[in-house]
């Protein structure tokens, strides 16, 4: 993290013009060897070879060099987001198969070492390797994020925190990281508490004034902390270069399929909120916010949700149940239903890929096997 | 020096006879040697048993009699298989589908070494027979010291991967061109049938070995985890046993296990946990295989033309690599830097090389005794020199761990350190 020197805080910027309800995905990816099945530092070559392809989006290298990250362009529906991570997966197992090594999807790495990663080279990530020493090598974790795009400013802070009430659903459709280190963490999603770790990482502060939210900007760049909305770490940010909001609590599924079905599943409820406006936000919600987020990485699907508004206690596996079938007629009208149906059943049979992961784990009982097959289903076209 | 053993042997009489007391304490001055040196300089540990094992050769230790034989000649053949077992078991084939350039790289690595290693003795004047055995041997590079250089370093990236699989189908191609060479030298006259019959017996015992081996461990995995100890010991077992029966019926020992390794990896394409379990007795095994071949070595005589030669042999074999690993890099997947230091990576040359100059010595006295008088002081030097510019490569290639501290520490001087507001 970028270390500011007080009294010269970087402006907010205006906040960009996108198509309502537009979509764009981003995947962090494992680059794993194909021996054993360890991270490996591959990422300088496969930038290098996917630079040959035509594709949409785009890709990057993350924090250490056994990661990737694609992105999509600009999608107006989950099945461009499918059709445009098929094509960037197809391109990705061509240039691995090159390289002999795999890519796989999942929140973290099951027994990769922490201190064995190599911090990529890159001013920012030297710069963020230095300022939170090891730390960042944790950072070895694998997030999808997801933006949607927001009619302005203030309808996005709206959208926020409306979007802030589904975190644990999130969480637990997409929970792929039962394991770090090795061992089984008892945790579905175990990625998240790496998160947790960094300061500015949590939810965003609760406004719903644009006006406010740059009050709130300025007032924490002119302390130094922060720099730019890079450095806040939060479940949801603001994205005003790109007038969107950014969902970022979902683990990396290990499948395209789940990828795009959970970027469906934000568009349909986006769509739900501004076409029904179902219900105002409030500060009030965020009393139950750290518990919920925390029952759904422990618990995934058979965590327990507590209502905001009502205080009712219940089961997540239910309340994901009165969700998607509140929004399903908007998850037909914005061509979000395929994937949504398909998160609905597994919600019902109370299976995430953490569950996949722990059922190949108790077949195998071989952490690496779990990996191979795990690079195997990412191939896997639908 | 044995003078003074000649006195130990007088007043100590242990039970296990004095060269295992000889042998004990020179792998226990060995092990020591690789840790200070790892400890005080970065260099792998092996090339402190290489210059422990130089030391005791050139003091006249006499355990390494030359040529190689009996139970000596057996712990460097399971050295060596076991090394090559586990490095014919990196080898994925399909890689070589998705990307022949790799392939190429291997092939043509491995051909302009020949080339460049005869061509430059005969220069000098050395007979063709004896320059063409010596650039067939030049070929192999050493998958043993190349592993133990990335398990020291902890080394891991394209140009390890890369520099591993050549070294070992290098390795592939000398054992098998040596074996067919030997085996032609043994029937002199006949016809063609005559002489290729014992290339085939050689090939063909090593290959059914190899599969019988790879069959073997198929089945037990099936109901072994590779993460268990016992699998492991069950692995070196067979390998041992592998290695005997591979000698005794004419085959080659390290040329059937690396074929086992080859053939289990495509039978079995689960991921290889066992050398993580192999542990402290792997890792003994191949101490006593490098201070074993540092000892023999440096038995050779050493005079100012044999310096000459083995120089130019060593540079010829280097400039060789580098050049055809270099020429066929493109689109490869990496870069032409990066297939330097591969080239760089593939410099040692040890126990693989040692094995073959003793199939020689036992084909040909003659031929052999010229082979060795060249091969024997490079074996040593790039023994030593070899690990020295294998770590050199990968720490240029930034691969290793100790590449990554640098940066660190490099960073540790910048003005950003302690400004966390």
């Amino acid at each position: 993290m970028p270390v500011a020197t007080p009294g010269e805080a970087p402006a907010l910027g205006p906040f960009g013009e996108s198509a309502p309800l537009s979509l764009g995905v981003e995947l962090e990816l494992q680059l794993v060897n194909t021996h054993d099945y360890d991270l490996a530092p591959y990422s300088d070559e496969m930038l290098r070879l996917m630079s040959r392809f035509r594709l949409p989006g785009s890709v990057v290298p993350e924090m250490t060099s056994s990661m990737i990250e694609v992105s999509t362009g600009i999608c107006r529906s989950a099945v461009q987001v499918h059709d445009e991570l098929s094509a960037i997966r197809d391109a990705l197992v061509k240039c691995a198969d090159r390289l002999n090594i795999a890519v796989v999807g999942g929140g973290t790495h099951p027994f990769q070492q922490w201190h064995e990663q190599r911090i990529y080279d890159k001013p920012r990530f030297r710069e963020l390797s230095e300022l939170y020493g090891y730390l960042s090598k944790q950072f070895t974790i694998f997030g999808q994020h997801v933006h949607v795009g927001c009619p302005d400013a203030d309808s996005a802070l709206l959208m926020l925190h409306r979007m802030s009430r589904y975190i644990p659903h999130f969480i637990a459709l997409s929970a792929s990281s039962p394991y770090v280190q090795g061992q089984d963490t008892q945790f579905d999603s175990a990625r998240l508490n790496s998160v947790f770790a960094f300061p500015m990482s949590g939810r965003a502060p609760f406004t719903l004034r644009w006006c406010e939210f740059e009050k709130f900007f300025n007032k924490t760049t002119r302390t130094g902390v922060v720099k730019s909305m890079k450095d806040f770490y939060w479940d949801i940010r603001p994205k005003p270069e790109y007038g969107t909001i950014e969902i970022r609590v979902f683990d990396t599924p290990l499948t395209i399929d789940r990828a795009a079905a959970l970027a469906g599943l934000v568009q349909s409820l986006a769509a739900w909120f501004l076409q029904e406006q179902p219900f105002m936000p409030e500060e009030d919600d965020y009393m139950v916010y750290t518990y919920n987020r925390f029952q759904a990485c422990r618990f995934g699907l058979d965590a327990v949700y507590v209502d905001p508004v009502s205080g009712q206690h219940m089961p997540l596996r239910e309340h994901i149940g009165l969700t998607l079938r509140q929004v399903m007629p908007h998850a037909r009208r914005v061509g979000a239903a395929y994937g949504v149906q398909m998160l609905w059943e597994d919600a019902e049979h109370g299976t995430n890929d953490a569950r996949w992961l722990r059922e190949k784990q108790g077949r195998e009982r071989l952490l690496a096997e779990v990996v191979r097959q795990g690079a195997l289903r990412f191939r896997e076209a639908r | 020096m044995n003078e003074v053993m000649a006195v130990w042997a007088a007043w100590l009489r242990p039970s296990a006879g004095l060269p295992t007391l000889q042998w004990s304490v020179l792998l226990a001055v060995a092990a020591a040697a690789g840790h200070l040196l790892q400890r005080h300089t970065g260099l792998p540990k092996v090339v402190g048993y290489s210059f422990a094992g130089t030391f005791a050769g050139l003091a006249g230790f006499s355990g390494g009699a030359w040529p190689l034989q009996g139970i000596a000649l057996f712990l460097l053949e399971l050295g060596v298989s076991v090394v090559l077992f586990e490095a014919g078991g990196r080898l994925a084939l399909r890689w070589f589908r998705h990307n022949p350039m790799v392939l190429l790289q291997s092939l043509l690595g491995s051909l302009l070494t020949g080339l460049c290693v005869f061509y430059a003795l005969r220069y000098l004047g050395v007979r063709a027979t004896v320059a063409e055995s010596l650039a067939v041997i030049s070929m192999a590079a050493s998958p043993a010291v190349l592993s133990r250089v990335v398990v020291d370093t902890r080394a891991s990236g394209p140009v390890t991967e890369r520099a591993m699989t050549l070294s070992t189908l290098s390795a592939l191609y000398a054992l098998t061109l040596v074996n067919a060479r030997t085996g032609v030298l043994t029937r002199q006259g006949g016809d063609v049938g005559d002489k290729l019959f014992p290339v085939l017996v050689v090939l063909g015992v090593s290959f059914v070995v190899g599969a019988v081996l790879a069959l073997l461990l198929r089945m037990a995995l099936r109901v072994m985890s590779p993460t268990s100890e016992n699998t492991s010991m069950l692995l070196v077992a067979l390998i041992a046993a592998g290695t005997a029966v591979a000698s005794h019926f004419g085959g080659s020992a390290p040329l059937a296990a690396l074929i086992g390794g080859l053939l289990l990896k495509q039978m079995n394409p689960r991921p290889w946990a066992w050398p993580r379990q192999l542990g402290t007795v792997s890792s003994l095994l191949t101490m006593l295989m490098f201070v074993l071949v540092a000892v023999v070595a440096a038995t050779a005589p050493w005079n100012p033309a044999v310096a000459g030669l083995v120089a130019a042999l060593v540079l010829a074999r280097g400039a060789g690599t580098i050049v055809g690993v270099w020429l066929a890099n493109w689109r490869s997947g990496t870069s032409w830097r990066q297939a330097i230091w591969t080239g760089c990576a593939m410099s040692p040359m040890s126990s693989v090389a040692l094995l073959m100059v003793s199939q020689f010595a036992t084909a040909s006295a003659g031929l052999g005794a010229e082979v060795a008088g060249i091969a024997l002081p490079a074996i040593l030097l790039m023994g030593v020199l070899g690990a020295i510019a294998a770590t050199f490569a990968l720490h240029r290639a930034r691969e290793t761990s100790r590449s990554d501290e640098a940066e660190g520490a490099d960073l540790a001087g910048e003005p950003l350190r302690g400004k966390g507001s």
